[in-house]
């Protein structure tokens, strides 16, 4: 009775929901204006003038040319891969592993997924729309770098509120654990550390079930969106050799082109995480597809066409590269008196006496990948350039990315282990109680590949007389090149610390160069760095050391040759920023007042301690 | 081979590198404040306390404490900073800022380090003073 009366329900809202579909958006008459070139949806455009970068619309079509090439290389490297062998008859109870091509297999379909880009609702955005290999898959806008550091999603121009985290040595990262020893947590994915991993034990794959039901990035409605746009897609008999012959084969109600159209969060849904109505096996089907969609993905990332091992570190490990004096006083600086290697571990000892011998074959063995795997809190200032900051109001489908405006503080793990706004659903009730002592902390990045740019722009650093890409560091791009970094892990706790936010500056001062504005978040600040005392060709010879950590040295780094954008350049003799230090601050903007932190963040329990203001 | 240096050199073997999530360091035989407490920056908005210790060992993770207030019989406020030790450090230095102090007054102050867990790492420092602009 009661689940008749259920399923009557949600007949109902089903009706509801496709009536609603058909009357405010003429489907096919969206299909039209696509195939012409248009955009699918219609622009949201909530922020201020001088936002939005404003080549934004031909840099996002420029990155989709670039994201079909590689597409096309991948079909081309599926196409000429032999077929894995199938065991007709298997010596001894083995598993059914597909020999000899099984893996290439498995990575080939993860890079097929990772370019694809009919999975979004507009067919009009993939992973590598915000992670390209060029930029060590990360970010491939340098405007974007520059101005709103957030990428947009599917519906233009919606978009998230943190950097895109480069692919690389991502896949090593362990499942999301606490260390009762320690009373510290290790693991997970994400900045705040959400892919925990707890369901497929691994975080990567979890973390790529993200993004294509993210409002705010690839924007499906429902999960089942991706079976179903996988059961049209070229590749498909590559998904069945892996998966399955029929895995494919669900029987998807007539409006499923019609729900993945739509983005999610839109009003018509009401709600509902599960729009389209399949029968519970063949739900759990879907679901299922979802499961080898991560997995794929993650072996695509963790291969050696990602997470390569071919710097010129990993060739110094090696014996095939000396390192030149800058960027050995620079290692020894990493190690030393920058006390980087606290958090992003090395793996090697350092601090040897003359006469003795380094006896930590790891690094051989198992290059380090410079992460202890934890979290910290660096004291980064609000950055006001944040797209996140301005969707306070609805978009034509109703959704509305952050009500909260200026009022959002990203606490990082703190919000995530409450299951808060704008991070996801903790799966271990027994880590809530911990929110309080992780508020404002972000996964220790590996610095591998945080240097890596085109080659034909061959570094991260304005005015060095080189065309330089532009990048954005840390979780919330604040920062804007690798001097400044390393500049403000120096100073950030000095004299240089004041009682401002970004773009208010005392007179006299330089944003990041001699003024750091207060952290949004000051609580559980670590203090490791901030007063390094390292001279200003210290910090330059860091910036060496770091520079040597981008893969592509020893070998080609895969579909690195595909940048077509413009790389930048900029005139010392008439651009006060342009150099390594003031690089970006033409674009700094002043932070309006701030509001007190929304109470959806900042008042869930357990709250901070002490408050956040 | 001193004691330290064999237990690193057990990490190393047994592979706690290998994963590469923070090893344990070896804790100083006897640890003590090696440096300071000091005050480097006396500021309007921050204000730095600062002190070495010779290494507390054990937990990657360890908070440095400071007890501080305008009575000397009465250290009523508490600040504390996480800092990661360095396992090839043979001292750590440990850091905690004070935010907005009232003007021309004279603090006294005591500090204190403890790791992640809450255990004491055993030192503290004599009560000392400083006086804000
Ligand atoms: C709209 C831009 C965008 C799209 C599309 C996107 N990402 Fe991301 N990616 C990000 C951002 C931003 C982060 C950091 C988000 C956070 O921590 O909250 C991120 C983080 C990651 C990480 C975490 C790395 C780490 O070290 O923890 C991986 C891996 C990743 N993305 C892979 C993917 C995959 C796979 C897809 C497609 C299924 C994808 N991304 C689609 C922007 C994007
Ligand atoms: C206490 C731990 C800790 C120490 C010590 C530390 N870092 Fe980090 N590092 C982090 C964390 C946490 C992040 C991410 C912070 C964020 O985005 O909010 C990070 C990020 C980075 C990144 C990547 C930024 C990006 O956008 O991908 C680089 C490069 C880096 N650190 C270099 C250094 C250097 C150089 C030093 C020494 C001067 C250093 N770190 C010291 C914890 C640490």
């Amino acid at each position: 009775m009661r689940e008749k009366r259920l399923i009557a329900v949600m007949i109902v809202c089903a009706g509801v929901a496709a009536a609603l579909l058909f009357s405010t958006r003429p489907i096919s008459a969206q299909n039209h204006e696509h195939e012409k070139g248009e955009p699918p949806f219609p622009l949201y455009n909530p922020y201020p003038p001088g936002i939005l970068p404003a080549n934004l619309e031909s840099e996002i079509a420029r990155v989709l040319r670039e994201i079909d090439v590689i597409e096309e290389r991948a079909i081309q490297r599926w196409h000429s891969l032999p077929l894995p062998t199938r065991l007709a008859t298997r010596p001894g109870p083995n598993p059914p592993v597909l020999k000899d091509t099984g893996t290439e297999s498995i990575e080939t379909l993860g890079e097929l997924m990772l370019f694809d880009k009919n999975i979004s609702p507009g067919r009009n955005q993939a992973c590598t729309s915000c992670h390209m290999p060029y930029a060590a898959w990360s970010g491939p806008i340098p405007s974007v770098n520059l101005t709103i550091i957030a990428y947009p999603g599917t519906v233009h121009f919606r978009a998230g509120k943190r950097t895109a985290q480069r692919h690389t040595y991502a896949p090593f990262f362990p499942v999301l654990q606490y260390n009762q020893e320690q009373g510290l947590f290790f693991g997970g994915n994400f900045w705040d550390s959400r892919a925990t991993g707890y369901r497929l034990r691994d975080p990567d794959a979890e973390q790529a079930q993200g993004p294509p039901v993210d409002t705010q990035e690839m924007g499906f409605p429902d999960t089942a969106c991706v079976a179903f746009r996988l059961s049209q897609a070229v590749y498909k008999p590559l998904f069945e050799v892996l998966w399955g012959k029929n895995s494919l084969d669900i029987k998807f109600p007539q409006n499923t082109e019609e729900i993945c159209e739509t983005p999610g969060g839109a009003a018509v849904f009401g709600g509902d995480p599960e729009p389209i109505k399949l029968t519970p096996e063949e739900r759990t089907e879907a679901n299922t597809v979802y499961d080898h969609w991560g997995a794929s993905i993650d072996a695509y990332e963790q291969s050696t066409q990602v997470s390569t091992f071919t710097s010129k570190f990993d060739a110094m490990l090696k014996g095939n590269y000396t390192f030149t004096p800058d960027e050995q006083a620079g290692y020894n600086l990493f190690n030393g008196k920058g006390n980087c290697n606290s958090c992003h571990v090395d793996g090697r000892g350092t601090t040897l006496k003359p006469g003795q011998t380094d006896t930590s074959t790891t690094a051989t063995a198992n290059p380090p990948v410079f992460t202890c795997f934890g979290s910290a809190n660096e004291g980064l200032p609000l950055n006001p350039r944040d797209a996140f900051y301005y969707q306070t109001t609805p978009d034509s489908f109703g959704f509305i990315g952050n009500p909260f405006g200026f009022g959002y503080r990203d606490l990082g793990m703190g919000t995530f282990l409450r299951s808060g706004f704008g991070s996801g659903p903790n799966p271990n009730r027994t880590w809530i109680q911990f929110a309080p002592m992780v508020d404002g902390q972000f996964q220790v990045a590996t610095t591998r590949n945080v240097a890596m740019t085109p080659p034909q722009c061959p570094t991260t650093e304005a005015g060095t007389g080189k065309p330089y890409f532009q990048k954005e560091f840390f979780h919330n791009g604040y920062i804007k090149s690798l001097k400044q970094l390393v500049h403000f892990y120096n100073t950030r706790d000095t004299s240089f610390a004041k009682n401002v936010t970004s773009g208010h500056c005392p007179e006299g001062t330089i944003e990041r160069v001699t003024c750091w504005p207060m952290k949004e978040v000051p609580n559980n600040l670590d203090t490791t760095t901030g007063m390094l005392g390292l001279t200003d060709t210290e910090e330059n010879q860091i910036v060496a050391f770091l520079e040597t950590l981008s893969d592509g040295f020893t070998s080609p780094y895969p579909n690195s040759d595909t940048f077509t954008g413009a790389c930048m350049t900029c005139n010392p003799a008439t651009d006060p920023n342009c150099s390594p230090s003031r690089q970006g601050n033409g674009e700094l903007i002043p932070t309006p007042p701030l509001p007190p932190c929304a109470s959806a963040i900042c008042g869930v329990a357990p709250v901070p301690s002490p408050p956040i203001p | 081979m001193n004691k330290a240096l064999l237990t690193l050199s057990i990490m190393i073997l047994s592979g706690s590198l290998l994963a590469q999530e923070s090893p344990i360091t070896p804790r100083a035989e006897r640890i003590q404040i090696s440096e300071g407490p000091e005050v480097p920056l006396v500021g309007g908005y921050l204000t730095v306390i600062r002190w070495t210790v010779n290494n507390p060992g054990g937990l990657p993770v360890h908070y440095g404490v400071v007890h501080y207030g305008t009575d000397p019989k009465n250290l009523s406020q508490t600040a504390k900073n996480p800092i990661r030790l360095n396992p090839y450090h043979s001292s750590t230095v440990f850091r905690v800022n004070l935010y907005n102090l009232a003007p021309k007054t004279t603090f006294y102050y005591t500090v204190k380090s403890m790791d992640s867990r809450g255990k004491s790492d055993g030192v503290t420092s004599l009560m000392k003073t400083f006086t804000t602009q």
